[in-house]
């Protein structure tokens, strides 16, 4: 069976963020989707989502969206992953 | 004999040395493990081992034991980037091994550092010999690097990951060239050598500017 690997927190805010962003195309971010597509338990999520909002990289005003400052730090967090894979390391 | 030449190849290696610390030290700050501290630190200590040996070939700087102080911090920095390579996929080493790994090894070379400064006479007489000891340890180092980077381009196969392990491998046949050198002083090796350390750490800032300014441009 495939273990399946420990992510730090600052690995599942990027996944997060990614996630959200993808989601923001469509009309409404339905929580649950996100939830599915980073694997985290609902109550965690929300957890999350507050931190993103106190850190001011996500807004939740009608919806959720990133923020300036959150696609700016989702940029140089995909551009960090790919610079470490090109590298050879790995970051779980 | 060839000083001038020495010291311009020197001088370009620390500063492109310098600028990939720049780069390689992101790693660290964004995911705040110090198990990638390792790749600022041995590019750092890298070009100051250049810069040190430009230096050392100028005639306005001179001090004793200039050339065991290069040696040093040039073990070192190959050090610091096989360990942050060995413990790039060790998920089950805990965070307090790379700590104190990494605290370890920057005590170490400080002390041995300020001792081959500050004392001399405990230095050893056969330069020469402790010469091509760390340059065949330079060469173990890299060639670890090497495969580990090609094992990691071959488990998810990608042009783009294909580089770094290149880069790494002309660095490695640089050290070999320049071992050659120590032993048998032949100048074919010694400007080979020269040629592709220049031309490895060309390949780093290429990659380097690559993912991180070229994916800037094309927003």
């Amino acid at each position: 069976m495939k273990r399946i690997q420990r992510r730090d927190k600052m690995k599942i805010f990027g996944d997060l963020l990614s996630a959200l962003h993808s989601e923001s195309a469509t009309e409404k971010i339905v929580l649950t989707q996100v939830q599915t597509k980073i694997n985290v338990p609902y109550d965690r999520l929300k957890t999350y989502i507050a931190e993103l909002v106190d850190l001011g990289l996500v807004q939740d005003d009608s919806s959720l969206n990133l923020t300036k400052k959150g696609i700016q730090y989702l940029r140089e967090y995909g551009r960090v992953l790919d610079f470490m894979k090109r590298m050879g390391l790995s970051y779980r | 004999m060839y000083e001038v030449e020495r010291i311009t190849v020197e001088v370009v290696s620390a500063v492109a040395c310098f600028i990939l610390v720049r780069f390689m030290i992101k790693p660290f700050r964004l995911t705040g493990e110090t198990r990638y501290l390792g790749l600022p630190l041995g590019f750092g200590f890298l070009g100051a081992s250049y810069a040190f040996s430009a230096l050392s070939y100028s005639p306005f700087f001179d001090f004793t034991n200039r050339g065991w102080v290069q040696l040093l911090v040039r073990a070192f920095a190959f050090l610091f980037l096989i360990i942050t390579y060995f413990f790039s996929k060790s998920e089950k080493k805990p965070r307090l091994l790379w700590n104190t790994t990494i605290c370890i090894l920057a005590a170490t070379l400080t002390i041995l550092t300020l001792l081959a400064i500050v004392s001399p006479q405990v230095s050893l007489s056969d330069y020469k010999f402790a010469q091509i000891l760390v340059r065949g340890f330079s060469l173990i180092c890299l060639s670890y690097i090497a495969i580990y980077a090609l094992k990691s381009h071959m488990e998810r196969p990608d042009p783009t990951t294909l580089m770094i392990p290149l880069g790494y491998i002309l660095l490695g046949i640089g050290q070999y060239s320049a071992l050659t050198w120590a032993i048998d002083k032949s100048y074919f090796a010694f400007f080979g050598g020269l040629t592709l350390r220049l031309a490895g750490l060309a390949v780093f800032l290429f990659v380097s500017y690559r993912t991180f300014y070229s994916s800037e441009k094309g927003e």
